[in-house]
């Protein structure tokens, strides 16, 4: 679960002056026929740099994601929630298995990786600094962060590295179910009791801002991207994802007689597009630097599970066998 | 056919799965490696199932319905052995237990594909291929970390002197072990504790692991009788967490 | 830690620790895994695993590749032994590079030959020959397997250093049936946001 944002690097000029202009070339006219690139295709060093960096982040934001929902698999109510919702967790761990294997075939290990991780170095998705309280908001991420997520993933998957688009594909294949599953419990609270009503409604009170961040700040505000574009490295920009997120999103949220917590919130009838109050930005930074509410715990419990596996990996170390990067 | 002495034994195991798969799922998100997360997430996914299986057929034979069967007892109430309930300690723990548990289960199952009682015999052997699974896995673990590094040892070591009086309590026997075994619904636990014995010394053998001697081992049993550690209740009360705060609702 | 996570209160976590990278290196390798999508179908790559050996590597391969989607059969096999080509693009065949190599330093054994066949998909496995050594199985696999269609990059590998999963094993595929709760379609609920609606005008 991955909403994109900001967190690419404005790359430099001078990075792609020192590239064989041929072999350059060569990398981008495959691009532009619309073939995938490959693990042991030539390809300059700023697309690879990029592609870690963004795949990996893709990669923590599931395995940080899968905590604040993995709190509620013992307290869900009931044989099919629970088996729902652990499936559905359980897809998180395996996504970020995916996303950390594509990353390899790029020649970071998935070592470097998780210790960058704890280590705070790199970034995950801010939305996962945000507790879930009741049911009600582990409801709201199965659904609507999910949705999301979907559109950047959706976007995604038509890049050019070849091993990150198989591994989207298989992703939103997967993701299909959570979606339904979300939905499913949301449309329960809101056309159940007044209790469940009421805890829904909360809970998209709580989780709106952080979600207009997910899709990170608006174009006029992020770094330039357009060499990322060419490269199908970035595929849509962070406020195309959300203006498709809230069309197909916002009519099902106000259907089940939901309100949302900006009164500015309209489509656009002569542009096509929703108009919305910008979210507080200031916030987004504040909490992506490390101090939302729980930043701390997130990467402390990533890092007590790393610490207490670590005798579990040093046992399954196979001295005669040398790691290779994966192929494909 | 003995209702009494039925329900009995559906409730052990259902109360089994339901518990073990709980506390097996609190890894989820936090396993020692990535592909090991999955497959733990898997094998508890699987025993809830396989709970929920079991209370069906208790429904049928007109207990309530699964989730108030399942959500709404107190510790008292409940018929699983102590092992399950158990808090997950640290991998070494919750692997071992596996190993143990799951043993025990496979040998469970293929005696149950057997049973009088259609119903049951019936969710034994659609259950085959999962439980087949976990075997594998809890013997390739146990195989590794059993010869693997001295801590890997040690601890697995710790692990199952700590597990043993525990896992014997499985085999408590119920009031009723006669009439099944007379029905041919199941049976029966010393049958079932002498093959596990065999299976769990084969797999131990190939590893640096001791059983300990469980002729001097006092089994910690009770919990087929409604007696349990002070782990379950907490644990208990979380599963009905949400369920509670609204009985009314449909969730 | 306190912490809203009642599993997590559980780990005891102290509050004062303070993040650092790990010491010890612990790479683990990596695993090819291939995956049958229909009985008797070729295997194709799904992936890697990372694991201890390749027994260890099969039963994690199972559950990471195998837990959503129907599954026949399985194969595992140590990255760093297989034996790779050089990739092609557009309409050129890797094959066409292939030199001829008629013997090998070692013994006769089975080398099994996967085709990539369009870039951005999988390999799959195309058959399997005898031969003495990775070049010589190569250029068997050329004589035997190159037909008009341009192949992109193959993957050789000793069948020795294939675990492939067990005949007798079977039941182990067989799981997805009970698990509806991981797809979409069990989760229609129409019907409740259509009462709602109704219910709505109604007051």
């Amino acid at each position: 679960m991955y909403g994109g944002g900001n967190l690419f690097e404005t790359p430099k000029l001078d990075e792609l002056r020192n590239e064989d202009p041929i072999k350059l070339k060569e990398f981008e006219d495959r691009i532009e026929r619309g073939e995938k690139i490959e693990p042991n295709d030539w390809m300059p060093a700023l697309y690879r740099k990029q592609l870690i960096r963004m795949i990996e982040q893709h990669a923590h934001s599931e395995i940080i994601g899968a905590l604040p929902e993995g709190t509620w698999i013992t307290r869900a109510p009931g044989f099919k929630r629970k088996m729902s919702l652990m499936a559905k967790v359980q897809d998180e761990v395996g996504h970020a298995q995916l996303l950390y294997s594509a990353a390899e075939t790029l020649g970071k290990s998935r070592e470097q990786m998780i210790d960058d991780l704890i280590s705070g170095k790199s970034k995950y998705s801010n939305i996962f600094n945000y507790p879930t309280f009741t049911w009600a908001d582990c409801c709201f991420i199965s659904w609507l962060v999910d949705a999301g997520a979907i559109v950047n993933q959706t976007a995604n998957a038509r890049g050019s590295y070849g091993p990150y688009c198989r591994a989207l594909d298989r992703i939103c294949a997967e993701e299909s179910f959570h979606l339904k599953y979300g939905h499913h419990c949301v449309i329960h609270l809101a056309t159940g009791t007044p209790k469940q009503r009421k805890m829904m409604q909360e809970a998209i009170d709580r989780w709106w801002e952080p979600l207009m961040h997910f899709f990170g700040p608006p174009d006029k505000l992020s770094v330039h991207t357009e060499t990322l574009v060419k490269w199908k490295v970035k595929m849509a920009t962070n406020d195309e994802n959300r203006q498709q997120f809230l069309d197909m999103y916002v009519p099902k949220i106000w259907e089940l007689g939901l309100t949302i917590p900006d009164p500015n919130l309209k489509k656009n009838a002569e542009t096509g597009l929703w108009e919305y109050t910008e979210p507080d930005w200031a916030e987004f930074k504040r909490v992506i630097n490390g101090d939302g509410p729980c930043n701390k715990e997130r990467l402390a419990v990533r890092r007590v599970a790393e610490e207490r596996g670590e005798w579990v990996r040093q046992a399954m170390l196979a001295p005669q066998s040398k790691y290779v990067v994966p192929l494909a | 056919m003995n209702n009494i002495a039925l329900k009995d034994l559906l409730y052990k195991i259902a109360d089994d799965q339901l518990i073990i798969g709980h506390r097996n799922s609190e890894w989820t998100g936090i396993g020692p490696i990535l592909e090991e997360d999955i497959a733990f997430s898997s094998m508890a996914q699987d025993k809830i199932g396989h709970s929920y299986a079991f209370f069906n057929v208790l429904h049928e034979l007109g207990e309530s319905d699964p989730d108030t069967t399942a959500f709404l007892r107190n510790a008292e109430q409940f018929h699983n052995c102590q092992f399950v309930e158990l808090p997950i300690g640290e991998y070494d723990f919750s692997l071992v237990r596996h190993f143990l548990f799951d043993h025990s289960e496979m040998i469970r199952f293929e005696m149950l594909t057997n049973s009088s009682f259609e119903p049951i015999s019936l969710i034994a052997r659609k259950l085959k291929g999962e439980v087949k699974y976990h075997i594998m896995h809890a013997n390739v673990w146990i195989k590794k970390l059993g010869t693997a590094t001295n801590e890997s040892i040690e601890r697995l070591q710790k692990s199952l002197d700590e597990a043993i009086p525990f896992a014997l309590g499985i085999f408590e026997e119920s009031k009723y072990e006669e009439e099944l075994a007379n029905e041919k619904i199941f049976p029966g636990e010393i049958a079932l504790k002498e093959r596990w014995i065999e299976q769990i010394s084969d797999v131990l053998k190939q590893t640096e692991l001791q059983l300990p001697d469980l002729s001097l081992t006092e089994a910690r049993t009770g919990g087929r009788y409604g007696r349990h550690t002070e782990y379950l209740q907490p644990l208990l009360d979380e599963m009905s967490e949400v369920i509670k705060s609204d009985p009314t609702a449909e969730w | 830690m306190e912490s809203l996570d009642p599993r997590i209160a559980r780990l005891e976590i102290s509050d004062d620790a303070i993040l650092q990278p790990k010491e010890a290196l612990d790479q683990l390798v990596t695993y090819e895994v291939f995956v049958q999508k229909k009985d008797k179908a070729a295997f194709e790559h799904v992936g890697i695993v990372h694991a201890s050996d390749v027994e260890m590597a099969f039963i994690f391969a199972k559950e990471t590749f195998s837990r959503r989607f129907t599954c026949f059969g399985m194969c595992v096999v140590e990255t760093g032994k297989i034996r790779i080509t050089g990739y092609t693009d557009n309409d050129n065949n890797i094959y066409d590079q292939v030199a001829k190599v008629e013997h090998g330093d070692g013994p006769e054994e089975i080398y099994e030959i996967f085709h990539l066949k369009k870039r951005g998909k999988q390999h799959v496995h195309i058959g399997s020959v005898e031969a003495e050594s990775y070049d010589n199985a190569l250029y068997k696999a050329k004589v035997l397997y190159d037909d008009e269609k341009p192949k992109f990059n193959v993957w050789v590998i000793k069948n020795s250093d294939i675990l492939f999963s067990d005949e007798d094993d079977k039941a182990i595929w067989d799981t997805l049936s009970d698990k509806k709760y991981r797809d979409a379609t069990a989760y229609r609920a129409m019907d409740k946001i259509k009462k709602f609606k109704e219910e709505q005008l109604n007051q």
